[in-house]
């Protein structure tokens, strides 16, 4: 029984950390149809970023983040209008490989600049727990849960109540209609480019002090949004959530309960992910996507 | 009628290109680098270099007057790039002495170019068996660096004379080949020291959670835990077991807990950690007697490295500049760049060197010359690194974790 409480209580964890991982990245898919392949680029300068103003500057990775992912946000919509506005009605393979490239070019800068040492912060909630007799709960676990919710809300909130998030929600649901409305479709674009971004560097920003940073942790981290985006439902923020829940779920489970469980745990989640598509290929909430 | 004219300029340039390249080829010495120059594992490929470049320099650049010639390549920390590095060293630039790569998995996608035209080949790491197999009897590969096995056969022997017989040992290890390689040798040491295996678990390589696998070992109660992971895998294991406060009393981890990086990253949670390595920074190890200069005492040469470097020298730094210097002088000895002869003088030395006797014996798997198999079995204990076995060099005894 303590065993399947603290099995919940992982998962729950792990869900939240998921969610925060992929929501940018559904977003980013939502409004500008374009899959952001360097948004484990993205998670990863994040992680550097809170790194490194926690090793120089002596200050919080809880601190930093807001600064990180403002940074990150502004680098990345410069890059949007410098490059990927260009392939924004170019074939789909186009824009997969400028992503993929931009990622690749990412990740070596960073290897260049900061070596491939592995590093990590530690925090003195980073190494305690709540023990609740038999139960742990990680305070940094907690504590990265407690941010990626407040982070989401506050997306929910922005994407509901204010009129540049109602402006994003028009232009991911018809981005002629919106240009009919007056709405600067290609404004929108960078801003929810930008957001992605912001989301993502906030998930790096909290790996710092619970994963290990590297210039090669995005590529691992893209993967498990992709899968988690697609299990949800391509551009559905709903969708995304669910789908991390569920992901997190089955890879906890089966980390516990099947001997060998957690080297098995990220395959048995992708055969979760391909039952899911046979079943409802367009993703647990997601939005029909039309083939050009 | 032109046209014939530039041809034959054309190929005049090409031959005297070709000449004067033949000629710049007799006047050096060239020894081919492939190194992680960049890519997952660039820490390793740094060290390489840093190592190759250190030995080069204070050999002086040169043999008699030969000119030493180093070719580093960047394998990019990926199989197909290191292929295609070994070849063109071997095949285009006809090098006959290679040293490097260091990463298992690379140096194990770099033995079919070597097949190709055999240089002298020194692998100074990867400590898979696997490599240790496949060249199997083959007179001109020399490894400078600890057998996965060793590290195993170290660690048990040590714990085994200060704990005692009948304890408990869980392991964990990772999916790649590191892990998966390893496991049956830390399996047969820790047996065969009397210890009982209670738990072997799976972890994934760059698992965001390693808390199931915690909460099942904790179930076993076991005295040690072995941790068969890279370092990036080691640095969340670390920390995740000192947040999960398992009260297991001995961790025991593989190269990784004298990394500079891996401490670094794990804060307070390093503390206690075991490891086994071939080098530990402020070890004593006196200078060759005849040849000081190229081989000084591990005190002194730590000095001169970070006079050079700004920073603490790494196990691979000083497994590198030994193995490259010991090569300089095997060719020196030789009196020629011919690969058999450079090999029977690098089976013949027997220098005092930073890592111990360089003297090169055949190993129970069947290669022909293996270097460095005092293994040094020490513990984290705050910001110090405590010997705990060779009995000889220990000093300190085994603590347990409270």
């Amino acid at each position: 029984m303590s065993l399947l409480l603290q099995c919940l209580v992982d998962a729950i964890l792990l869900g939240g950390l998921y969610s925060l991982m992929a929501i940018g990245l559904s977003l980013g898919f939502g409004v500008t149809r374009i899959i952001n392949f360097a948004h484990g680029e993205m998670i990863m300068f994040g992680a550097y970023g809170a790194y490194f103003a926690s090793i120089l500057l002596g200050v919080d990775p809880l601190l930093s983040l807001p600064v990180v992912a403002v940074l990150v946000a502004a680098a990345s919509a410069l890059l949007f209008k410098g490059l990927i506005e260009k392939v924004l009605d170019a074939p789909h393979i186009n824009q997969i490989l400028l992503l993929f490239g931009i990622g690749l070019v990412l990740q070596n800068v960073a290897a260049i600049l900061w070596t491939g040492d592995a590093r990590s912060v530690s925090t003195p909630y980073a190494l305690t727990a709540f023990e609740f007799d038999t139960l742990l709960v990680p305070h940094g676990r907690v504590i990265a849960f407690v941010t990626a919710a407040i982070l989401i809300v506050a997306l929910f909130c922005w994407l509901h109540f204010s009129e540049l998030g109602r402006a994003t929600r028009a232009v991911a649901e018809n981005g002629q209609a919106a240009t009919l409305m007056g709405i600067n479709v290609s404004r929108m674009y960078m801003i929810s480019f930008g957001i992605n971004a912001a989301l993502g560097s906030a998930t790096g920003a909290i790996s710092a002090f619970l994963l290990t940073v590297t210039p090669f942790m995005g590529f691992h981290m893209l993967v498990k949004a992709f899968a988690i985006v697609v299990l949800g439902g391509l551009g559905s923020v709903p969708g995304t959530i669910l789908g991390a829940f569920a992901l997190a779920f089955a890879e906890t489970w089966v980390s516990y309960y099947v001997p060998d469980g957690s080297g098995w745990a990220e395959g048995v989640s992708f055969v979760v992910l391909l039952c899911v598509l046979i079943i409802r290929p367009k993703g647990i909430l997601g939005q029909a996507v039309a083939v050009h | 009628m032109t046209s014939l004219m530039e041809n034959l300029g054309r190929m005049a340039v090409l031959v005297g290109a070709l000449a004067s390249t033949h000629a710049y080829a007799q006047d050096t010495i060239r020894i081919g680098a492939p190194f992680e120059l960049s890519g997952r594992f660039v820490a390793y490929g740094a060290q390489g270099k840093r190592g190759v470049e250190m030995a080069v320099d204070i050999y002086g650049g040169k043999i008699g007057n030969k000119k030493i010639e180093v070719l580093y390549r960047d394998v990019q920390s990926n199989n197909q790039a290191a292929v295609t590095a070994f070849t063109e060293l071997t095949q285009q630039e006809k090098v006959d002495f290679v040293i490097g790569p260091i990463a298992s998995g690379i140096v194990a996608a770099s033995v079919p170019a070597w097949r190709q035209t055999k240089p002298l080949w020194i692998v100074p790491g990867s400590s898979s068996t696997q490599l240790e197999d496949a060249m199997k009897g083959e007179p001109l590969f020399f490894h400078t660096y600890p057998w996965a096995y060793q590290y195993h056969e170290g660690a048990a022997k040590s714990l085994a004379d200060a704990m005692g017989k009948g304890k408990k040992v869980a392991i964990v290890y990772s999916d790649g080949a590191y892990g998966r390689e390893q496991l049956p040798w830390a399996k047969e040491f820790y047996t065969k020291n009397g210890f009982t295996i209670v738990a072997t678990e799976l972890v994934r390589e760059g698992s965001a959670d390693l808390n199931p696998v915690l909460q099942r070992i904790r179930q076993t109660r076991p005295d040690v835990l072995v941790g068969i992971v890279q370092t990036t895998d080691g640095i969340q294991l670390a920390k995740q077991i000192h947040v999960a406060k398992l009260n297991i009393p001995v961790l025991v981890g593989t190269a990784y807990p004298q990394l500079q990086e891996w401490s670094q990253a794990t804060g307070e949670a390093a503390d206690g950690w075991i490891g086994v390595t071939t080098y530990l920074p402020g070890m004593k190890r006196a200078a060759d007697p005849k040849l000081a200069k190229l081989f000084p005492s591990l005190t002194d040469w730590e000095v001169d490295f970070k006079k050079r470097y700004n920073r603490e020298p790494e196990f691979l730094d000083v497994t590198n500049y030994t193995s490259m210097m010991m090569l300089l002088v095997a060719i020196e000895r030789a009196g020629s760049t011919d690969k058999e002869k450079v090999a029977k003088e690098f089976t013949k030395l027997d220098i005092q060197t930073m890592l111990g006797s360089s003297n090169f014996a055949p190993t129970p798997g069947g290669a022909l010359h293996q270097a460095f198999n005092d293994m040094v079995v020490f513990q984290r204990v705050g910001e110090k690194f405590v010997v705990l076995y060779p009995p000889d060099a220990a000093d300190g005894k085994l603590q347990l974790k409270k």
